[in-house]
């Protein structure tokens, strides 16, 4: 890894400035909103670990974060909200390593097929056969919220000062692990996998541990979701969430550390004032979403790469 | 009995569409995540053109074919410019589909649940072996069958299908041959999306048409490629008749637990082959 460059202290300040405006800000509506951002930006994050950093397109990322929203809602009660977080996270992880024992007997676009069907599967479950448990369709409402140092964290701007905390951990945990040797590890995988393999890395291992460390980040942020909506339902596990995040890594740009945040940041934003416009916002993102598959492969971090180096060409 | 007519038409159903699937697979290397939202939009244009005429039949036969047109010309625009990047850019593309195809059903035909009647001729059921069998069901294993038999013989025997063929093994070589790869792709992507419509028509009268439709379906139709091995017809159709098959007994025996059956089959199939039952090559993809 090369030292800090322009681009990277650029969405950097990005981030950090939506942050303080959140702070500054006096309105609720964009306090939800960065708030929203924050905890997709984490799941976006962590799902650009595998699809950015090691290749692989999952497209069941809805069964992780569901789960952690289902931990957290179900354990926070009894066993109070920083351990439920901690359970989240491992729950997602969990459902991660279950789904990778079969979604990793293949690769490709097969992985994909597979992640889909498997989260799928979890999602029927959820809404149908573990009813007892998560309350089928109508999901479990009043989910907890954090009671931490005699803060009132009920209070929208508390909460979200204390996901700005969780946020600024996750980021640093996966800046730090981007540019570890299991980081270099996994762009080794993703560049090719037979020659990773030769020189002796255990690519399915990898593969393996990355899944997991991305469906920890998903278990961490679909609880954060519950919490703020006061709210967990089978529709955070509905395929749909895991479209969604892909649509914000790619606008923002994959295998950048915080391209994925801004395009979570666009993504929340673009919704939130075209369905003001038109209740058919989902297709104009459709559009976009097409135009930036073709014309911007790099997303809006390409854009700021090409900022950063004053000259053509996005990192690849 | 009525369990095997249900499971045959079930099984011709999924393989008209994961003959579509497998097809675009085969020559453009593109899984087609937006089959499904093809599928129910042949449902939709098929309601409408019943609306306009009354007649199921001109549905049958033009619906498909708007579809394949449409197919047709989100290949030129969208996929053609990206073929020589990575595939996951291409399943993307068909991703974005989705997202615009099911928002432009909405915009047109709302939210409501349409439904087509079945066609007169085949309105009332007909009794055989003992057991009343509604005789649409028998229509869609005849017609399935006529279909399966015409896509084989256009892939096996006609100038087409050698074509197609020739493509799909090796485009370069095909290309210096001198067969216009691009528009082959646009043919077969167009004939996929035809198929897909095709199958959404079939369903027509048997569901509630409405926008979930294509998703539900689109999860067997994965399962059947899988299965079967991707990028092949012949496993494409063994697939469809196992799940189509599974599927109807667990109507019958076990109408809890008939949503997982796909995945047990699926999981299954992984854990003894994971290439697919009939792979001809080592791992696609």
């Amino acid at each position: 890894m090369s030292m800090l460059r322009l681009d990277q202290i650029l969405m950097a300040a990005a981030v950090a400035a939506m942050i303080v405006f959140a702070m500054v800000s006096t309105s609720e509506e964009s306090l939800n909103l960065i708030s929203l951002i924050l905890i997709w930006g984490l799941l976006a994050i962590g799902f650009d670990l595998i699809f950015g950093m090691a290749g692989m397109l999952s497209f069941g990322h809805a069964a992780m974060f569901g789960a952690g929203g289902y931990a957290l809602a179900l354990l926070a009660p009894q066993f109070g909200f920083l351990p439920s977080l901690l359970v989240a996270a491992v729950a997602g992880a969990a459902l991660a390593f279950l789904l990778s024992v079969f979604a990793l007997r293949v690769s490709g676009l097969f992985f994909s097929l597979l992640t889909l069907s498997l989260a799928q599967l979890v999602y029927i479950l959820a809404s149908t056969k573990l009813r007892a448990f998560t309350g089928g369709l109508d999901g479990i409402p009043g989910v907890l919220r954090p009671a931490l140092f005699g803060v009132d964290f009920y209070n929208n701007r508390n909460y979200f000062y204390f996901l700005v905390v969780v946020f600024v951990i996750g980021v640093a945990i996966m800046a730090l692990l981007r540019i570890s040797p299991f980081g270099s590890a996994l762009k080794a995988v993703q560049a090719n996998d037979v020659r990773a393999e030769q020189i002796g890395y255990n690519v399915q291992r990898l593969r393996q541990c990355a899944f997991m460390i991305s469906g920890a980040y998903a278990g961490v942020s679909g609880a954060l979701l519950a919490s703020l909506m006061f709210y967990v339902s089978p529709q955070m596990l509905h395929w749909s969430t895991s479209g969604d995040v892909l649509i914000m890594t790619l606008l923002g740009g994959k295998g950048t550390l915080l391209g994925p945040v801004l395009g979570v940041a666009v993504f929340e934003v673009l919704k939130e004032e075209l369905s003001q416009f038109t209740e058919h916002w989902y297709g104009v993102l459709g559009i976009v979403f097409i135009l930036c598959t073709i014309f911007l492969p790099n997303g809006i971090a390409g854009l700021f790469a090409v900022l950063g180096r004053g000259r053509k060409g996005a990192s690849k | 009995m009525s369990t095997i007519v249900i499971g045959l038409s079930l099984s011709f159903l999924l393989f008209l569409l994961a003959a579509g699937l497998t097809l675009i697979f085969g020559m453009l290397g593109v899984i087609n995540f937006a089959h499904g939202a093809l599928y129910m939009l042949g449902a939709y244009v098929c309601y409408q053109i019943v609306h306009w005429t009354g007649s199921f039949w001109i549905g049958l036969a033009f619906a498909p074919l708007v579809v394949a047109a449409l197919g047709a010309a989100m290949e030129v625009v969208t996929l053609r410019p990206v073929y020589n990047r990575d595939h996951i850019y291409q399943l993307l593309l068909t991703f974005g589909f989705i997202l615009v195809i099911e928002e432009s059903v909405r915009l047109i035909w709302g939210l409501d649940y349409k439904q087509v009647p079945t066609p007169d001729l085949f309105s009332q059921p007909i009794a055989l072996f003992g057991s009343q069998i509604p005789s649409y069901r028998l229509f869609i294993i005849g017609f399935g069958a006529l279909v399966s038999v015409l896509l084989f013989l256009l892939l096996d025997r006609s100038k087409l299908g050698m074509v197609i063929r020739a493509a799909s093994s090796d485009s370069e070589m095909a290309q210096t041959l001198g067969v216009d790869v691009a528009k082959v792709r646009t043919a077969v992507f167009a004939l996929g999306s035809g198929l897909a419509a095709l199958g959404g028509v079939v369903a027509a009268p048997l569901v509630p048409i409405e926008l979930g439709m294509g998703f539900s379906v689109i999860i067997d139709c994965f399962v059947v490629v899988i299965i079967g091995g991707l990028g092949n017809i012949k496993g494409a159709i063994f697939a469809a008749l196992l799940l189509g098959m599974a599927r109807a007994a667990g109507f019958t025996y076990a109408p809890e637990w008939v949503e997982l059956i796909t995945f047990v089959l699926l999981i299954v199939t992984l854990m003894t082959r994971p290439s697919g039952l009939f792979s001809r090559k080592g791992r696609a993809a």
